[in-house]
């Protein structure tokens, strides 16, 4: 536990500040239902308006919901981390609207050479839309 | 501005953001319970009422919840948040004004290696100085706000001005220290920066938090070249 909160609290203590040192690979989330077609589980808006922009500095919660996932992404492709893979879950599952089952998947998009490409990092299991149904 | 009004400054701007991040959890139900106490310590803190102990208590409930999020929620917004407080909670234990003035010079060169390392890690990289990456960041990164952003990567000639105006600006960040003016200018454009940011990749804590941490930067320059 002591060793798990100084991993934690030294990234904020003794900060690295490298922030975009490349352009990685980026993670989109991508789910389906009930073995449809894949989607974005969160896709961003065709545009966003100077006024939605404004309003956004102070109550941004669905964006920010949006980077969690994209950091969630990160770290299950970087570690397999079962905290990042239930959470994913849960917030996909929290934005179903219907369906019994659902599926998720991590898919990136990364330069190679002057391609965009696309890989598939992580697929889940089938999973039960309502959260206790086994 | 003496280091007492610095903090009691710092300690409403901190409070302000962090009620900010906090109210933003309430939007989702699972996190209510957790956020609404961090709310009320925020809004405590920004009263003045107790304040190295609530400071304290938000310190402690920074950790909980790196713990809740296996890391940051939010990034590097998260990370200042934590340092901003971990340096007002040990200004608030040091013994004497010595160790105080340590804390808020700890947080005030953290601020300047935050725009310097930034700018510096990527002056060195290829792709940064010919603008490719901040053309990669608007095709296919996962920052920007919405999908007519990404016409943004058809311009390279106008990215390539941005990608130097920004790391120029992040490395020669330091140099503003030299005068007050010159800080306050830069402390300008940085903001403007932050905005930015919030308005385009929708990074609207960063705005907030940074903006915390300006004065202990404007301290620090009048105690050490003042």
């Amino acid at each position: 536990m002591i060793a798990k909160t100084i991993s934690l609290l030294l990234p904020a203590l003794l900060p690295s500040w490298r922030f975009f040192k490349t352009v990685a690979a980026s993670p989109r989330v991508e789910l389906r239902v009930d073995a449809g077609d894949w989607q974005e589980a969160r896709p961003i808006p065709e545009r966003v308006g100077l006024a939605r922009m404004a309003r956004r500095l102070v109550w941004n919660p669905r964006r920010n919901e949006q980077l969690y996932m994209v950091s969630l992404s990160e770290r299950l492709a970087e570690d397999g981390r079962d905290h990042a893979r239930a959470e994913l879950e849960r917030l996909v599952r929290a934005g179903l609207t219907g369906g019994e089952r659902f599926q998720f998947r991590l898919v990136f998009l990364q330069r190679e050479g002057t391609q965009i490409v696309k890989f598939i990092d992580y697929e889940s299991p089938v999973l039960p839309v309502a959260e206790h149904v086994s | 501005m003496s280091l007492p009004e610095v903090v009691q400054v710092m300690s409403v701007m901190l409070g302000l953001a962090v009620a900010q991040q906090s109210a933003e959890h309430l939007a989702g139900a699972r996190d209510r319970l957790l956020f609404l106490p961090r709310l009320i310590l925020a809004l405590v803190l920004v009263s003045g009422w107790q304040q190295a102990w609530v400071t304290w208590a938000l310190f402690a409930y920074g950790v909980v919840l790196l713990h809740r999020f296996d890391g940051p929620y939010n990034g590097g917004s998260d990370k200042m948040t934590l340092l901003i407080t971990a340096c007002l909670s040990a200004y608030h234990l040091a013994p004497d004004t010595r160790w105080q003035e340590m804390a808020m010079a700890y947080l005030a060169v953290q601020l300047v290696l935050s725009y310097f390392v930034s700018g510096y890690i990527k002056i060195i990289k290829a792709e940064w100085r010919s603008g490719e990456a901040l053309c990669d960041v608007f095709r296919f990164s996962a920052y920007p706000v919405s999908e007519r952003l990404r016409g943004w990567a058809e311009r390279p000639g106008v990215l390539w001005l941005m990608s130097w105006a920004v790391m120029g600006f992040e490395v020669l960040f330091p140099l503003s220290l030299l005068h007050p003016a010159a800080l306050i200018g830069a402390l300008v454009v940085a903001g403007t920066f932050h905005l930015a940011n919030a308005c385009l990749f929708g990074l609207n804590r960063f705005f907030w938090i940074w903006l915390c941490a300006y004065p202990s930067l404007i301290w620090f320059q009048d105690r050490v070249l003042g």
